[in-house]
């Protein structure tokens, strides 16, 4: 402090002059600086801008000093204040004579608008007759204004100026037209507006041929943007690029270009990135440019952060391009040390760079485990994320679960929304590509409903219960234990013991689920059906706000329950059909009070949802027991029409005798709409002309369908009972093999769609490549495939695992036990925890190290992974598909499960039965 | 491509801002507000890049200020670090072991150097010792304008 003061002692002494001019400005900046709060601060600005006010406009203004004040509007806008009062007075100092003035109007101005205000029109005037200056400093001012305020609409006002100065004397002037010319190239990137049939390109060709490298790199700059939205008229340039690169790696440029003795690192880092553009899925570009990345990547070094910077854009360069496994191999190779460095920074950038070499060469993860891990547990959030990043691209059946259970652990302690939401998504994404089993699929899902539920798109809910429906009874009476058990933390054991911090309120998706897995298959729980009634019940109670979503969802499966347990007379019917108001006397208790108080309140609701679903209720549990079950069968969810059985019913036929008996008794004969316009078309001929209208659509086949249950239900039932049958013993036999694909190929067309793949590939979403049977034993990798075999799916499995990794572990995780130098029965009570992690990440990966290094054309794998040793997994994909396709209606969807269709169709059956009975 | 260039101080004053990107002040205001404290409260040892809605935050503290750039999530952070480290370098050659001080009463010439260095978001000029000269003739045209009107008469 005692230093920095003297400097500013000796500077204003040095300077008086500086200190004259500009000392109402220092005033204002130390009383800033002086400041102890934010509101004193404020109003030293507000006072300042106050004065500037008066002093502008003040018609006598001393020009002269028209630099400071443009200074002081600045600082006032920097601390955020509005000074826009001052922007015309900017404009007007920007055609001040003196340089001085002009330049401090500039950068006011720069600061202060940008290409979408308007009052920039003003300044083409002022700003067209600087870049035509002598002096090239005000050339330059002028195109550095250009670059920030010239918008679409005025570039053709510039433009024709700002070519003329690319044959400018001065590399200066020529460097900032080409950056000025760049930034209109982004005002119209396709060209199809006011730069159409403008030949911008051309211009950046011929710059980067210019003599002074700082203007070809300029021209890289905007070349680069070209390229990037479109990569293929330069194809041509590769060479050019090519050679520019190998001349800076060769250390041809002026030495001024070298920065800490690396020639000229920034033009190296452009030129790599345009090369990753234009070799991008272009073999023979690629091979074109493979020695020269080669050299880049061999003359940089570690030794400082900008030859890492120029290593890690070659590894992405690399890993962009067609793939080359010299080149891959090379990358591998350079980036351990990054791995390995004490600085977070560089792990950061190795863990990127190995992501991205990890999606092109499975088994490179492998060598850096040790490494990895130290990432994932490091306190750095910013590493830690993109391990996790580095995880997912690394995911398989093997794995899986570790993965998972890392992410979760990390969701559950995050609280950034973005992060959050992502995480959410990745572990959907995975869980339902590689989820070993259908309970852990369940388990997992829930997991994340309850950490991040509010992150869950419907689409993913809805999937869950599918899944949830298609399985049998065990996973079922499974669910819905794990749904009471989370019911129960939640609700603190009701009056029990108020939990000491209120928990987190469970997000509405997972208790939409939850209402329908308990309402579906409440009675298999191994606890009183009026013990779940009391659960979810406990749902209203605990979240006082419930939605009235919500609210429906739970009438409903309160209906299901008390259906499935006995109807009216059961525990949970009796409690729900208890008069309002009768004095607890029925079976219930409190709680049949409780249930009974609800179904009131909904019968009474405004909401007529609410209303129709509780009435639902008591209509339906008043039915004789017979046909209760029969409107309400057990377990079956996931039954579905045929196309025949639709069209039979569409049909009506038990609506038969009725209408023959209203023919008889001398009503008139239905005619079909077109039969009745045409009839009605004759008579009014001469009249009003109806055309216009089109007839009403008609009978949609579902909903009529659904008549079948107000008259016909127990025939119509017995059809649906026998599909029942056979797609339930399709899903049991699914479900007991769960390490395949769940779905048997035979008979897919009459399968559930979404059906839980453990091995099959997506067509969508980020390549990834399968880990096969190890076929070949690598030396360094015994790890890997002896215990892929053995490992299977269960995380138990880890054990067995970590013995044969620890040679691997252990051996490289000297490196890091040095650095965190903690004490050795700690350590090796870490080591063990980290082996089995370890072993369990990477177990797989290893063996497939040969397999994947020996295949000739990476790029062709996701075709060749798509044959799995199950060959239901084409099927099943395609299955998949259509699964997704369905989700858009979710919210709809999600609304219907609470509803099966039987009971929905039941109403909408009253009004055509009605009619038709007229 | 860079998104801005701030200059803060550690306690979260604003020292020098560039908005490369279209940002109107309300936006501008919330940048800022919202990064400060993640950066500030971030421990030295950690590493210098924050992932901050769809940008990535690249930043480094020398002394007492800390710089930060918003920068695509798909840019290189090394060559972002070195692009700031370069614009430490060319203001301390300028201002002669530059302190915080130096960029506050002279922060139109930091916001110059930066100009200089950083065109419409990509690094314009690869070599310290072009900026320099550039710098250092724009001081000395700005010199002699100054004594042609202000002193006439005297060269300099």
């Amino acid at each position: 402090m005692q230093s920095k003061l003297e400097k500013v002692v000796a500077g204003l002494k040095t300077g008086p002059r500086f200190l004259k001019e500009l000392r109402e400005f220092d005033n204002l900046v130390k009383a800033i600086g002086e400041c102890k709060s934010k509101a004193e601060e404020d109003r030293i600005i507000t006072q300042e801008l106050e004065l500037l006010k008066q002093r502008l406009s003040d018609p006598k203004l001393d020009r002269s000093r028209g630099k400071e004040y443009m200074i002081r509007l600045i600082y006032c806008e920097m601390l955020g204040h509005d000074a826009s009062f001052a922007y015309v007075k900017a404009l007007q100092f920007a055609s001040d004579p003196n340089i001085h003035t002009k330049k401090a109007a500039y950068l006011a101005l720069t600061q202060f608008l940008d290409h979408n205000n308007q009052l920039v029109l003003l300044l083409v005037n002022t700003l067209l007759s600087d870049l035509k200056s002598d002096n090239y400093l005000i050339v330059c001012t002028a195109l550095v204004a250009a670059t920030k305020l010239i918008g679409a609409d005025l570039v053709n006002a510039v433009y024709p100026v700002v070519v003329g100065r690319l044959r400018h004397p001065k590399e200066h002037v020529r460097k900032k037209a080409v950056l000025a010319l760049h930034w209109f190239g982004q005002l119209d990137p396709r060209r199809e507006g006011p730069l159409a049939g403008v030949e911008l390109d051309k211009h950046f060709r011929t710059m980067l041929c210019d003599k002074d490298p700082s203007v070809m790199s300029a021209a890289l700059c905007a070349l680069h943007e070209c390229i990037r939205s479109d990569p293929r008229p330069y194809k041509n340039l590769i060479p050019s690029f090519t050679s520019i690169l190998k001349q800076v790696a060769e250390h041809r440029l002026p030495k001024s270009y070298d920065y800490h003795r690396f020639p000229a690192p920034f033009i190296q880092i452009k030129l790599l990135k345009i090369l990753a553009l234009l070799g991008s899925g272009d073999r023979a570009a690629s091979e074109n440019m493979a020695a020269v990345l080669l050299q880049a990547l061999r003359r940089a070094n570690s030794s400082h952060t900008i030859g890492s910077a120029i290593i890690y854009e070659c590894v992405r360069t690399i890993t962009t391009i067609y793939p080359n496994p010299q080149l891959l191999a090379a990358a591998a190779e350079s980036i351990s040390p990054f791995l390995l460095s004490p600085s977070h920074n560089l792990r950061y950038t190795g863990i990127t760079a190995l992501a991205g070499i990890t999606a092109l060469n499975p088994a490179a993860a492998a060598e850096h485990q040790v490494a990895v891990l130290d990432c994932l547990e490091d306190p750095d959030d910013t590493l830690k994320l993109k391990t996790l990043e580095l995880l997912y691209k690394m995911t398989r059946a093997s794995n899986i679960q570790v993965i998972t259970d890392k992410m979760m652990g990390y969701l559950a302690t995050c609280s950034d929304e973005h992060i959050r939401r992502d995480i959410v998504r990745k572990v959907s994404d995975l869980a339902e590509r590689y989820a070993p089993s259908p309970a852990w699929f369940v388990s997992t899902l829930s997991e994340v409903f309850r950490l991040g539920g509010e992150h869950v798109d419907e689409g993913a809910a809805h999937r869950l219960v599918r899944l949830i429906a298609e399985q049998d009874a065990g996973l079922h009476g499974s669910a819905v234990e794990a749904y009471l058990g989370l019911l129960e933390a939640q609700g603190g054991e009701g009056a029990g013991a108020p939990s000491a911090a209120p928990k987190k309120k469970l997000p509405e998706t997972i208790l939409l689920v939850i209402c329908w897995v308990l309402g579906e298959y409440g009675h298999l729980a191994r606890r009183p059906p009026a013990a779940v009634l009391s659960r979810l019940l406990s749902i209203l109670s605990s979240h006082k706000a419930a939605t009235e979503r919500v609210r429906g969802c739970l009438l409903t499966a309160l209906t299901k329950l008390a259906a499935h347990t006995g109807g009216a007379a059961g525990p949970v019917g009796a409690a729900l059909l208890q008069p309002h108001g009768s004095a607890g006397g029925g079976g219930g208790g409190p709680m049949g009070r409780e249930a009974a108080e609800l179904v009131h309140q909904c019968l009474n609701s405004q909401n007529l949802e609410l209303q129709q679903r509780a009435h639902e209720l008591t209509t339906l549990l008043s039915l004789p027991p017979p046909l209760l079950s029969s409107a309400l069968p057990v377990d079956a969810a996931c039954e579905e029409f045929s196309a025949a059985e639709l069209a039979e019913v569409a049909t009506l036929p038990f609506l038969d005798p009725l209408v023959t008996r209203a023919l008889a008794a001398g009503a008139a004969p239905y005619l079909p709409p077109e039969a009745r316009g045409a009839k009605t078309g004759e008579a009014q001929a001469k009249g009003l002309r109806f055309e216009a209208y089109e007839p009403a659509p008609y009978a949609v086949p579902l909903a009529s369908s659904s008549t079948s249950y107000s008259a016909g239900v127990n025939d119509a039932r017995l059809h649906l009972g026998s599909t029942s049958a056979s797609t339930s013993t399709l899903a049991a036999a699914a479900s007991s093999h769960t390490a395949a694909a769940a779905t048997p190929a035979a008979g897919n067309q009459l399968q559930p769609q979404l059906v839980l793949k453990s091995g099959g590939p997506r067509k969508w979403g980020p390549a990834q490549y399968e880990s096969e049977p190890p076929s070949q034993h690598t030396a360094g990798h015994s790890a890997g495939s002896s215990a892929a075999a053995a490992h299977g799916t269960a995380a138990a499995g880890a054990g067995p695992a970590s013995s044969s990794a620890a040679g691997t572990t252990t051996q490289s995780g000297g490196g890091r036990h040095s650095r965190s130098g903690s004490g050795s029965a700690v350590v090796t009570a870490q080591n063990a925890e980290r082996e089995r992690l370890a072993a369990s990440l990477f177990g797989t990966a290893g063996g497939t190290a040969a397999a994947a290094a020996t295949r000739p054309s990476p790029a062709h794998r996701p075709q060749q992974q798509s044959q799995p040793s199950n060959g239901s997994a084409n099927a099943s994909q395609q299955q998949q598909q259509r699964g997704t396709a369905a989700a858009p209606s979710a919210m709809d969807l999600l609304m219907d499960l609470d509803v099966p269709q039987q009971q929905q169709q039941l109403t909408a059956a009253v009004g055509p039965a009605s009619g038709s009975g007229r | 491509m860079i998104h801005f260039v701030i200059l803060m101080s550690r306690q979260g004053k604003v020292r020098l801002a560039k908005w490369y990107s279209t940002y109107n002040m309300k936006e501008r205001a919330r940048v800022v507000k919202e990064i400060t404290p993640m950066i500030l409260a971030r421990p030295l040892k950690l590493c210098n890049f924050l992932d901050w809605k769809n940008i990535k935050l690249v930043y480094k503290r020398y002394a007492s200020l800390y710089f930060v750039c918003g920068v695509d999530v798909g840019d290189n952070e090394l060559i972002t670090l070195e692009i700031i480290h370069e614009f430490v370098e060319v203001l301390d050659r300028y201002f002669q072991n530059v302190c915080e001080l130096d960029l506050i009463f002279n922060f139109h010439k930091a916001y110059y150097i930066l100009d200089e260095l950083l065109v419409a978001g990509e690094l314009q000029e690869p070599s310290k010792k072009a900026i320099h000269k550039h710098i250092q003739d724009q001081d000395q045209l700005v010199e002699n304008a100054k004594n042609g009107i202000g002193e006439e008469g005297q060269p300099r």
